[in-house]
This record gives structure tokens, C-alpha cells and sequence, in this order.
């Protein structure tokens, strides 16, 4: 489904991704674990061509792109394909949840106006917001900003859905509810990348764990594989730091 | 030759002044619009950095923002004859001077107002872009349905004292012969002998259109504030 190969991208001196290759098969949900830094963010990036690789390959539903030198057309066709749910939420601040859902789909997918808003609200009741359509990002608290970013991104029923870590911006008492509408949106059976530091929540919906470090992957498997069983030292060292004492290893 | 202030005079000053609000209002009316449209388009050149025009934009907007207008307004009616005779051998002097006057505001217009537009559009973070990129808009669509509005709103402000000084400055027009309120105030000033009194009631003129079309403009605001929610970057 989805196909990185020799993914390579610099910040003038800073290497981020120093060769990254990935693959995702259709359906499944990988999540990629990391230490801050460690290029999760510009990958995704990459992906969407929010960023420029320097170098790298892509194939996406059976067409391949170089992440160099894609065209115009060939970007727009890949973000056709792709949706992204950023951390920081990343909704319109001029449109209502119900506005933020719908422009995708009619302006950038052409679908026709009364049946994208059969959609859009649709979507948004399935995340619980059905009471909130016309109300402005400003108007809602962060856990319900990102269920309509969610809604939004699985309005346009793409390819795959990226995440960039959809929770870490929330208060605490927030970030269950969103989890739950991930794990909601993952159990639709749409192929998922998702970049967390929720390990409860990777080990419950993980098909695929990837750990990266430093501009490369070190070590990738089973959630099973990755948690219970590691065999990178880096990758030990660094689920200990952050995996609660009943996970130690 | 009586007393310095007279009421009544002041009040007796008003309907002739307001005759010529209209030349005054002309001015700030084209000034505005032209200055709009063609600020929109040096801000277009200054913010994607198209090259020479560029160049050219700053020194342009550096002229028109670092000297005072009275020296524009000379530029204008001195420098436009001169420059339309020698390019196209077209004798311009005996065109009204009216053209000649809201030529100057029009150019001082479409600098001030095209680096409001820039600014306007830099107030609007890059995660708004991106997240128009991220669900399939071109840059275009983006542009229109998620930069444009947003910028308007972060320029209201700063498009509201413009207009405002560009009101009260249209006051140096009489300057070059042009009657406006002032250029009428002059005269019945010169005619009457009292010299105080028309400018007094020129100066309420002016308070109350100030005032008003600041209200007119925080009432704007205050509508976008309530349909778009309170925006905090
Ligand atoms: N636009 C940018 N310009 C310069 N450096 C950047 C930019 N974006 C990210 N970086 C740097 O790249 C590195 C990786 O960032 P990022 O991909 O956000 O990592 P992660 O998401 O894993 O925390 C960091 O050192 C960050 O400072
Ligand atoms: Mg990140």
C-alpha cells in the first residue's frame, strides 16, 4: 500500500533522515516509536510533501513517486491520496467543524455539495461531535478540535491516514477519549501510520511497530516483537526510559 | 473686525463646507479601491519575491513610506506633465488638478495598503497553509479559502488607520488649488476675514468622520470576532 524506500532528508547541515525505508501494507496500522528528534515528524512530512526529501522513493496505491523531484500533478495526486492529522490539530481557523470537514471534499475531491455534507456530518457524528457542526476551532476544547481533525481526515476516506502524535497536545484527561476514536478509525480497517508515545495504545492496535533513532530505523516487528522482546540495545534503552515499570524487560 | 470665535459663523460655515466633502471623499474613495488592487498585487510581488519587480517594489515602497506626502503631491504635479510630455509628447498641464492630486494619494496608497496586505498575509501561520495542502486543496484554493479570509481579518485593524489618515491627509490637497474642505475653509476664511471659525467647523467635520468610520470599522470586526470565533495563533 504504502512504499518508502531510501528516504533521505537535511535541514542545511542536520541530517534528519539519513536513509529511511519503510513499508505498510494495506489495511494495517504501524506505529513508529522514537526519542524527540529522531525525524518521525519530518518522515510524515516527507510523505505528505509538506516537506521536500533530498532523496527517496515512494509508492502509494501501486504508484511510484520520487519524493525529490515529484511534479505538481504527482504531489497533488499523493495528498489526494493522504490525509494528515497533526499534532497541533491544524484546523481552518475561518471555518466551523462542519466547514473544516467539508472543504476537502468539495473542493479538492469536487464531490457534490449535498452529499459531501451528508458525509461531513456523518463523520463527525461517528466521532461524537454531532452536536457541534457550526461551531469555530476556537470554540472547542482541544480534545474535541482533534476529533474534528479526525473527521476530517477520514471524511476524505484516502489511502492512508498519517498522525502525527495526535495527543500529545491534550491535557491528560483528554488524550483517552481521542485514543479511543483512533482506535475507532483503526478498526475501520483504513491503513494508518501513526507517530505516539502512547505505548498502551501501540501495543493495543499495532500491526506493525517501527523504532526509530537518529535519522534511521533500528529496529522494527510485531508490536509483540518490539515490547516484549526487543533486540536493539537502543531500542531497549529507550522503551525502558519510557515504558511503565509492569512492561520492564 | 469683531470678535476672534463667533458660533454663529462656525455654524453658518458647515453647509458650505460639507459642499465639498465630495472632493474629499473622491479622493479617499479612489485612493482606497486603486490602492487595494494594486496593493494587493505589490504585495503578491514582494511576499513570492519575483525577481527585479521586486527590487523595484522596495525602492518604491521606500520613497513612498519615508517622505511626507506634500512632497508626493508636488512630485506628482510637476514631475507627471513632464514625464507624459517628453515619453508621449502629451501635454498634460491644463488636465484638472483633481487628477493630479488623487494620482499622488493613489500611489501613496497602493504602498501603504500593499505592506498592510503582506503583513495581513504573514499574520496567518504556515500550519494554516499546510493543513489546506493536507486534505488536497491546490495553493490556489488555499489561498482563497483560508489565507484571503483569515488576512483580512488581521489587516482590519491596520487597514482602519489607514483610512483614517488617508482621510486627514487629503487636508494638504488645497495645497495644489484643490477645494476640498480645507481649500474651502481657506477661502471662506480669506472672504469673510474671520479665519478661524470655517476651520473650526472643519475641524468638527473631520472628528465626526474619524470617529464614524472607525466605529464602522470596529463594528466590522466585532461581526468577524463572532462568526469566526476569537483567533489566537
Ligand atoms: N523546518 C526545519 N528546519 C530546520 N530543522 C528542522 C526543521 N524541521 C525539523 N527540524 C529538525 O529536524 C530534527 C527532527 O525533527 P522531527 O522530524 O520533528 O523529529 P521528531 O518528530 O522525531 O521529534 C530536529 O532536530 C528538528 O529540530
Ligand atoms: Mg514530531
Amino acid at each position: 500500500m504504502l512504499e518508502l524506500e531510501h528516504v533521505k532528508k537535511s535541514f542545511g547541515k542536520l541530517e534528519v533522515l539519513k536513509d529511511v525505508s519503510l513499508s505498510v501494507n494495506k489495511g494495517d496500522v504501524v506505529v513508529i516509536l522514537g526519542p524527540s528528534g529522531s525525524g518521525k515528524t519530518t518522515l510524515l512530512r516527507c510523505i505528505n510533501f509538506l516537506e521536500r526529501a533530498d532523496e527517496g522513493k515512494m509508492t502509494l496505491a501501486d504508484q511510484s513517486v520520487n519524493l525529490h523531484s515529484a511534479t505538481r500533478s504527482e504531489v497533488h495526486a499523493a495528498r489526494i491520496k493522504t490525509a494528515f492529522v497533526f499534532q497541533n490539530y491544524g484546523l481552518f481557523r475561518n471555518k466551523t467543524a462542519l466547514g473544516n470537514v467539508l472543504l476537502g471534499l468539495v473542493s479538492a475531491r469536487k464531490i457534490p455539495k449535498a452529499k459531501a455534507i451528508k458525509q461531513a456530518k456523518d463523520t463527525l457524528d461517528w466521532v461524537q461531535l454531532q452536536d457541534k457542526y457550526d461551531c469555530y476551532p476556537s470554540q472547542l476544547s482541544g480534545g474535541q478540535q482533534q476529533r474534528v481533525s479526525i473527521a476530517r481526515a477520514v471524511a476524505l476516506n484516502p489511502d492512508v491516514i498519517l498522525f502525527d502524535e495526535p495527543t500529545s497536545a491534550l491535557d491528560p484527561e483528554l488524550v483517552c477519549e481521542t485514543l479511543e476514536v483512533i482506535k475507532q478509525v483503526a478498526d475501520t480497517g483504513i491503513t494508518m501510520v501513526v507517530v505516539t508515545h502512547e505505548l498502551q495504545f501501540a501495543k493495543d492496535v499495532a500491526d506493525h511497530v517501527v523504532f526509530m533513532e537518529d535519522g534511521y530505523v533500528v529496529e522494527e516487528g510485531t508490536a509483540n516483537e518490539i515490547f516484549s522482546n526487543p533486540k536493539e540495545e537502543r531500542t531497549k534503552k529507550f522503551l525502558s526510559r519510557i515504558l511503565p515499570p509492569e512492561y520492564s524487560i | 473686525m469683531g470678535e476672534f470665535f463667533s458660533l454663529e459663523r462656525t455654524i453658518d460655515a458647515f453647509p458650505k463646507l460639507l459642499q465639498s466633502l465630495n472632493v474629499t471623499f473622491e479622493i479617499v474613495i479612489v485612493a482606497t479601491c486603486l490602492g487595494l488592487i494594486f496593493g494587493f498585487g505589490l504585495a503578491m510581488i514582494r511576499l513570492f519575491r519575483l525577481p527585479v519587480l521586486y527590487q523595484i517594489a522596495s525602492v518604491y515602497i521606500s520613497f513612498m513610506r519615508g517622505t511626507p506626502i506634500i512632497i508626493q503631491l508636488y512630485v506628482v504635479y510637476y514631475g507627471l506633465p513632464m514625464l507624459s510630455m517628453n515619453l508621449f509628447g502629451l501635454n498634460i498641464n491644463s488636465w484638472d488638478k483633481l487628477f493630479f492630486i488623487i494620482t499622488a494619494f493613489v500611489l501613496n496608497e497602493i504602498a501603504f495598503i500593499g505592506e498592510i496586505i503582506r503583513g495581513a498575509i504573514l499574520a496567518v501561520p504556515v500550519s494554516q497553509t499546510e493543513a489546506g495542502y493536507s486534505v488536497g486543496l491546490t495553493g490556489l484554493q488555499t489561498f482563497v479559502h483560508i489565507i484571503l479570509p483569515q488576512a483580512v481579518r488581521a489587516g482590519l485593524p491596520n487597514f482602519t488607520v489607514d483610512l483614517v489618515s488617508l482621510f486627514q491627509g487629503t487636508s494638504l490637497a488645497f495645497l495644489l488649488g484643490a477645494v476640498d474642505i480645507i481649500g474651502r475653509a481657506r477661502m471662506i476664511g480669506t472672504n469673510t476675514a474671520h479665519i478661524f471659525d470655517p476651520y473650526v467647523a472643519a475641524a468638527v467635520i473631520f472628528i465626526i468622520i474619524s470617529v464614524l468610520l472607525e466605529f464602522a470599522f470596529g463594528k466590522i470586526q466585532k461581526k468577524g470576532d463572532v462568526v469566526y470565533g476569537r483567533i489566537h495563533s
